[in-house]
């Protein structure tokens, strides 16, 4: 299944759907945030961290422990936002970690188009590389 | 009416979109700081939103530099932010690598459609260098403990060097390596069928390339991941020259995949850090914005540039990394002090001048 554009390139499915879905993922991040830091400074007692102490302990270099300690009373956890979506940060934070999973269902798309293409080594790797994203995301794989 | 109808379809849509949310929402947050009383010890908000509104405009230049050499934008991030501002280096770091990971990101629609990226190729290397950056980061641990500073030193030396000479090969290479010609295909890299075509623009015209040597490549890939795992470097840098020196990849093809290599390797690298509280909502979101806006007027100016471009800008970043790693390899073994961290955005300054005035000498002559 593949397609020619308007230049004569032919670009087959899989490639097509990962870009897709990658850009408009991307995109999608983008746009929370723009609009997130604004809830977040416009409804502060809703926010999760306290932006004036937040940039304060920021500016002066204190690691990231103090730096959650100080604007938020200590570190809610990663998945954070999934409990404070509506917070400011919160929505700030989901529109990071949407972004941080981009590739994932690019991946996930792309490994369905390589099927449909009968390229299985293809969607294998694409199946596998999720895979690593998915552990990494859950905390089993972790980078020292 | 037909030019005002583009702006309402992709990619215009999304852009013009983007665009106007961010002049909304920083127009508010530049009037809501004004009304807002500063908590003692905390930071004032006109200063916060001095700070977001720097980020952003300091971010999007990063992208869009990034994106035309194919490197990760965190090569030139992560060094402004450790010279010109105290913050802690773990949120630099970990802020380094959304940079890195959005301007890869934003790059791959355009590239994937426009037939410059490969999608093939790129998660093929993807499995090579996310395997070797996991074994380089378990390496770096054993070499710390067996060879101490020193046998760390002496690695980030012969790095810079060998950096150096692939540096001075594409100095000396010239337009071949823009658009290689491959004569013969090997048995293993036919079966992978990575060949594709892509417009080029430059020369109006459809270019189909072949591509070679798929199985030194992924070993090299895997070999680059242990070095940027083992130093935490990123890998831009070496992915480029490693396509084009080895499998033949024409030099735009091979920016385009390193872009998006970068994007999907990024989202494994990037978890860990959030998980651990390193990437701090208010401080990176302004990043994003910048690099999403910034990263498509690069991949834009990709697709116009010439290779030649190209090359050169890819010249500048590998001497850059070379120059930095000897010293930071001369400073842990005390032959010289250590540097303020300004030195090397002076030297970046410095070989990007050249690298244009070389590019504009060869325009005016072309």
């Amino acid at each position: 299944m593949k397609q020619r554009t308007g230049n004569g390139v032919i670009i087959s499915k899989a490639q097509r759907v990962y870009g897709s879905v990658v850009y408009w993922i991307t995109i999608t991040s983008a746009i929370i945030c723009v609009i997130g830091p604004t809830l977040a400074l416009a409804n502060i007692e809703r926010s999760i961290l306290n932006p004036h102490y937040l940039f304060a302990a920021i500016w002066r270099g204190e690691d990231v422990n103090t730096v959650w300690q100080e604007a938020a009373g200590g570190f809610p956890g990663g998945h954070f936002y999934l409990e404070h979506f509506f917070a400011g940060d919160g929505f700030t934070q989901f529109g990071i970690a949407l972004g941080s999973s981009a590739a994932l269902w690019g991946l996930l798309a792309a490994s369905w188009a390589f099927i449909k293409e009968r390229s299985y080594g293809y969607a294998l790797v694409c199946l596998f590389v999720s895979a690593i994203i998915i552990f990494s995301a859950l905390g089993v794989v972790e980078v020292k | 009416m037909y030019s005002f109808y583009k702006y309402l379809k992709p990619p215009w849509l999304e852009i013009s979109l983007l665009i106007l949310l961010f002049l909304i929402s920083y127009t508010a947050l530049g009037l809501i700081s004004l009304g807002m009383e500063t908590p003692p010890g905390g930071m004032p908000a006109v200063n916060i939103f001095i700070l977001l509104l720097g980020f952003f405009l300091f971010s999007f230049m990063i992208a869009t530099i990034a994106v035309i050499s194919g490197i990760g934008g965190g090569v030139l991030f992560t060094p402004v932010m450790l010279a010109f501002t105290p913050i802690d280096s773990l949120i630099i770091r970990a802020t380094g690598l959304v940079v890195a990971m959005f301007s890869g990101l934003i790059s791959t629609g355009p590239h994937m459609k426009r037939g410059i990226g490969n999608l093939r190729m790129s998660i093929l290397f993807a499995v090579a260098y996310g395997t070797g950056a996991f074994s380089g980061a378990q390496g770096s641990i054993f070499v710390w403990r067996y060879l101490g500073e020193e046998g760390e030193a002496a690695i980030r030396i012969a790095l810079g060097i060998i950096i150096a000479l692939v540096a001075a090969y594409f100095i000396f290479g010239g337009q071949k390596l823009e658009w290689p010609k491959i004569e013969t295909v090997d048995r293993f890299t036919r079966w992978l069928n990575l060949s594709q075509s892509y417009y080029e623009p430059s020369l109006d015209r459809v270019l189909e390339y072949k591509v070679t040597r798929a199985g030194y490549a992924l070993a090299a890939i895997f070999f680059v991941g242990i070095i940027s795992g083992f130093f935490g470097l990123g890998a831009g840098w070496a992915i480029v020259p490693v396509q084009n020196l080895v499998m033949g990849v024409p030099l735009k093809v091979a920016a385009a995949n390193s872009t998006i290599l970068i994007g999907m390797g990024d989202c494994i690298a990037v978890w860990p850090y959030l998980l651990a509280g390193a990437l701090i909502p208010l401080f990176v979101a302004p990043w994003v914005v910048g690099l999403v806006l910034g990263g498509r007027l690069g991949a834009f100016l990709l697709y116009r540039v010439k290779a030649e471009f190209v090359r050169l800008l890819l010249i500048a970043i590998l001497f850059f990394t070379s120059i930095s790693l000897v010293i930071r390899g001369l400073e842990i073994l005390e032959i010289i002090r250590e540097l303020p961290g300004y030195v090397s955005i002076l030297i970046f300054a410095a070989i990007l001048l050249f690298v244009m005035r070389s590019y504009f000498k060869s325009s005016c002559r072309g």
